[in-house]
């Protein structure tokens, strides 16, 4: 809204300097015309945004007022609106049309004015400038290349090539001589093209085996794109300028409304209005008739009269020669009235390939459409076998009334029509509504038998899958890990024992097959979880002090677990950690190990650093001091489940709640170890995952080695689990220290 | 050398000019579709009017165009003239009025046609003798006198039909190889179709000195 006082000044300096040949500007002079301290725009009238908004507003409204006050001018001459109306409806249609044409005629003379001669002489400049603008759209030369590939996939790319070139010489050419030549040159120019594209064609080694039909296709291939393109271009070669052919074309028009009066029985051809095919045919031949306009190319054109002569052909009955194809055809052209026919039918005498015209179907008939055009251009009384007064008479009445009877008939084909194509129309959603229908059934029945299939399936797996017991005895591979936990502790002494007492007889036949399968998984996820189940590590890591020296078959297993832990954990400086852990229960001994293994200035300070990064474990470490006196809580201090194996023993009741639910299971599971129950629950308020526990669970009850162990773990976790814990403890330093 | 049903060295554009009922179409349906037209429903192909021929061994494509013969179109009709090699003109020998009005036929031929135009009559119906309104004699020397060939032929039966044409397309073809006929020109009503490979596509045509610019 506000420039710059520069810009502005510039800006004003320009708009002012006819004005004032002085090149001053007084400083009034940028000033809002209204007086207003601020600076007026020329944009504005030379008012600033706010009094110029002010003085629109003022405008509008006084505009209101007079629109108001007076009368409108619509009103003026209803009468003959009514009277324009009834003359023809098309009229106006007709007239908006002209006027078009007109406007896209001027725009066309201005747009290649480039290339006359007195244009070039005025604006010198001009011809360098635009010649460039006239090149032909490259969707031309696309689509020539296109269809050549559908059409012509026999001929070799050269033949692509050279027609294509073809095309854009020609159309250039013609675009260049549009202006300099009569049109009667210029279509005489057009046909030297095509003959030489047909010469071409005959000498061209490239043709030396097609046959003739493909070289006619190609010539009227390339007529088409070259033409096609022409045809759009306003008064280039469609009702060109300098000739007569648009008021031509309204002069037709209008005769044509004026002898609409003209019926079958005045020129003698044989058409039945009643017949409802009679209708038919005719109604479909004028809308080819009409369509013909709309073709931008000469084959296009002739293709639809081709077309609209077929039907009136047909129209004439069985034996029909050109003697009956004519009147018919006159006829058709009367009803019709189409719409630019004088320009369409110069345009293709022109334009068209001559050879094509004087020959084979389209030829033919679009010369019976001249005759019947140039029958009803010089129609007399005389060539309607009729009286000289009476056609007078005829053609005096006003249009509108005569040929009604056609017309209404006409206008009753098109209903029929409609009819016809909305009953087809609706046939065929008819159609879509029963496939519709068929298909819902059909995916009723889909979505039953599934659901039906789906219940059998989960019948057949509850019947091959028997009820819960079952699931909690298949997954044993995961009850040596719960073996594990359990014995970690307490097996201690009980492995020892089991496997003096009873080995032989059980542990060989079903715990090493079982055992083996599940040593390997249980390594892989010790290495891969060494946080979540670090619980499980030291309680292996436990276990393995003890049971790998005496290594009985069915400790294998653990000793595996064992190494993997320790692999984790030894590399680590926190490896070292436990130790401290340990050492946290007798407060001093952190120091001893830290002088086995690091200089001793730095064990101390490990020590803190390690108790910060196990912030639960420091807790958790601060609360065993509490419970010192078990010589447990060294093994296990690392972490967290170092202290589940001394809480359940010392604080069972705040586990209570935890540990029903889990005896709901342990019921469930092993109902024969009913003394074992109670441990199993301690162990699974250890681990902190229930997933371990189930197959913990599960497997000791299948396990006829567990139920041993528990008898001794119960044992000893009852009666002296402190015993048990402590022998394991005084092993770990050792080991460790070995390592 | 060309070779293949559909190829062919010319074209030969004819018409079938004459009085309205003198059988025009029935005669072109005869001799393309050899039937009588009225034995089976005029059906129009995609090849209309037309058939190929051979004479002195070269193949020639007949385009036969009918015209309406009412008098009343007459002003009208003769851009079917326009290009046309030869004019069959028929009048039906059961109909005097039919020939009374040759001569004004052969007027508008001669006007509206090349001189090297053949122009054959043909007396139509030669099958309903019984009936005949207009003796062979007669016809003949009218023939004689405007130098047209003739034949009466009928289209029902066939009868000297194919004649009729053949000898026209060897008319033409004997003009063209005397010379009479110029091949270049456009409304010869013959076009050539040499089949032997030669140059390519050469300058563009002629006549491009006058352009402006």
């Amino acid at each position: 809204m506000w420039y710059g006082h520069n810009l502005q000044r510039s800006y004003k300096y320009m708009i002012f300097a006819s004005k004032m040949p002085s090149l001053r500007i007084d400083q009034s002079d940028l000033k809002c015309k209204n007086g207003c301290d601020y600076f007026g725009n020329p944009q504005w009238q030379g008012y600033c945004s706010k009094c110029h908004r002010e003085q629109l507003q003022r405008q509008r409204r006084a505009e209101k007022a007079s629109s108001a006050t007076l009368p409108k001018p619509e009103k003026k001459k209803p009468e003959q609106i009514i009277k324009l109306a009834s003359h023809s409806s098309f009229s106006k249609f007709e007239e908006k049309r002209l006027r078009q044409s007109e406007t896209l005629k001027k725009a066309n003379l201005l747009k290649f004015s480039v290339f006359k001669k007195g244009s070039a002489d005025e604006h010198d400049h001009t011809p360098e400038r635009k010649l460039p603008e006239f090149k032909i759209p490259p969707q031309v030369n696309e689509g020539m290349k296109r269809e050549f590939r559908v059409r012509f996939s026999n001929l070799p790319p050269q033949v692509d090539r050279e027609s294509r070139v073809f095309v854009h010489n020609f159309v250039m050419d013609v675009i260049k001589c549009s202006n300099v030549m009569t049109v009667d040159e210029l279509s005489e120019r057009v046909q030297r093209h095509y003959q030489h594209f047909m010469k071409y064609m005959d000498t061209s080694p490239h043709f030396a085996n097609t046959e003739s039909e493909v070289k006619e296709q190609l010539i009227d291939f390339v007529e088409k794109h070259a033409m096609t393109y022409l045809h759009d271009l306003p008064g280039v070669v469609f009702s060109p300028a300098g000739t007569d052919d648009e008021r031509l074309d309204r002069a037709m028009s209008e005769r044509i409304q004026q002898l609409s009066w003209v019926g079958e029985r005045h020129l003698e051809c044989r058409l039945d209005r009643t017949d409802s095919r009679t209708g038919q045919l005719l109604y479909k031949a004028i809308s080819e008739l009409l369509a013909v306009d709309g073709a931008p190319g000469p084959g296009g054109k002739l293709a639809r009269v081709r077309r609209a002569c077929r039907h009136v052909l047909a129209l004439c009955g069985a034996p029909a020669s050109a003697d009956d194809l004519l009147p018919a055809l006159i006829f058709t052209v009367l009803k019709a009235n189409p719409p630019r026919l004088v320009s369409n039918i110069n345009f293709v005498t022109r334009f068209c390939n001559a050879q094509r015209l004087m020959t084979g179907e389209g030829g033919y008939y679009f010369t019976n459409l001249c005759c019947a055009v140039s029958f009803i251009e010089n129609l007399t009384a005389e060539s309607l076998n009729m009286d000289k007064k009476e056609f007078d008479c005829y053609m005096a009445m006003p249009a509108s009334i005569g040929g009604s009877t056609w017309a209404a008939a006409l206008s009753l084909c098109g209903a029929v029509r409609e009819a016809e194509e909305q009953r087809l129309q609706a046939e065929r959603l008819l159609e879509d509504v029963k496939t519709l229908r068929a298909n819902t059934i059909q995916l009723a029945t889909n979505a039953e038998t599934f659901e039906k299939e789906i219940a059998h399936k989960v019948q057949d797996v509850l019947a091959k899958t028997p009820l819960e017991i079952k699931p909690r005895r298949e997954p044993p591979k995961l009850s040596s890990l719960r073996n594990s936990t359990i014995p970690l502790i307490d097996l201690d002494t009980p492995v020892q024992t089991p496997v003096q007492i009873k080995p032989p007889e059980e542990i060989p036949q079903i715990q090493i097959p079982e055992i083996n399968p599940v040593e390997e998984t249980a390594t892989m996820t010790f290495d891969k979880t060494n946080d979540g189940e670090s619980t499980q590590n030291i309680i292996d890591f436990q276990s393995l002090d003890k049971p790998s020296p005496p290594k009985s078959p069915q400790n294998q297993p653990w000793e595996l677990k064992q190494t993997g832990s320790f692999e984790l954990l030894t590399p680590s400086p926190l490896g070292f950690i436990p130790f401290d852990s340990r050492s946290i229960d007798e407060v001093m001994t952190p120091d001893e190990f830290g002088s086995d293994h690091l200089a001793p200035g730095l064990s101390n300070i490990n020590y803190d650093i390690d108790l910060s990064d196990f912030s639960g474990d420091n807790s958790l470490a601060e609360d065993t001091p509490k419970e010192p006196k078990d010589p447990f809580s060294p093994d296990g201090i690392k972490k967290e489940p170092i202290f589940d194996p001394f809480q359940p023993q010392t604080s069972q009741s705040p586990y209570n709640t935890v540990l029903e639910k889990f005896d709901e299971f342990s019921l469930v599971d092993t109902k024969s170890n009913e003394i074992s129950e109670a441990f199993e629950v301690v162990h699974k308020t250890q681990n902190p995952s229930t997933v371990d526990f189930r197959p913990n669970t599960v497997p000791e009850s299948t396990d006829p080695f567990s139920p041993v162990q528990k008898e001794a773990s119960i044992l000893d976790d009852s009666g002296s689990p402190t015993a048990a814990s402590l022998l394991p403890s005084p092993l770990q330093p050792q080991t460790s220290k070995q390592s | 050398m060309t070779s293949g049903p559909y190829n062919y060295s010319y074209i030969f554009k004819y018409i079938i000019i004459g009085d309205m009922g003198v059988g025009k179409s029935c005669l072109l349906h005869q001799f393309t579709e050899k039937k009588f037209m009225a034995d089976c429903p005029h059906t129009i192909g995609v090849e209309f009017g037309t058939r190929i021929i051979e004479v002195a061994g070269q193949k020639i494509k007949l385009q036969i165009w009918d015209t309406a013969g009412q008098e009343r179109f007459r002003a009208v009709t003769r851009s079917y003239y326009r290009g046309a090699a030869g004019a069959l003109m028929v009048y039906d020998i059961t109909r005097r009025s039919t020939y009374n009005h040759l001569s004004s036929w052969l007027t508008d031929t001669r006007n509206l046609t090349n001189p090297s135009t053949v122009i054959f009559l043909i007396g139509n119906k030669s099958d309903l003798d019984g009936q005949r309104d207009v003796t062979y004699e007669e016809a003949k020397q009218f023939a004689d006198e405007n130098g047209l060939m003739f034949v009466e032929a009928s289209a029902k039966t066939g009868q000297n039909v194919e004649e009729a044409f053949l000898e026209t397309a060897k008319k033409i073809y004997q003009s063209i190889q005397d010379g009479r006929l110029d091949l270049n020109a456009a409304e010869s009503g013959v076009q050539h179709k040499p089949a032997s490979p030669g140059r390519p596509l050469a300058a563009p045509p002629a006549a491009r000195d006058h352009c402006a610019c």
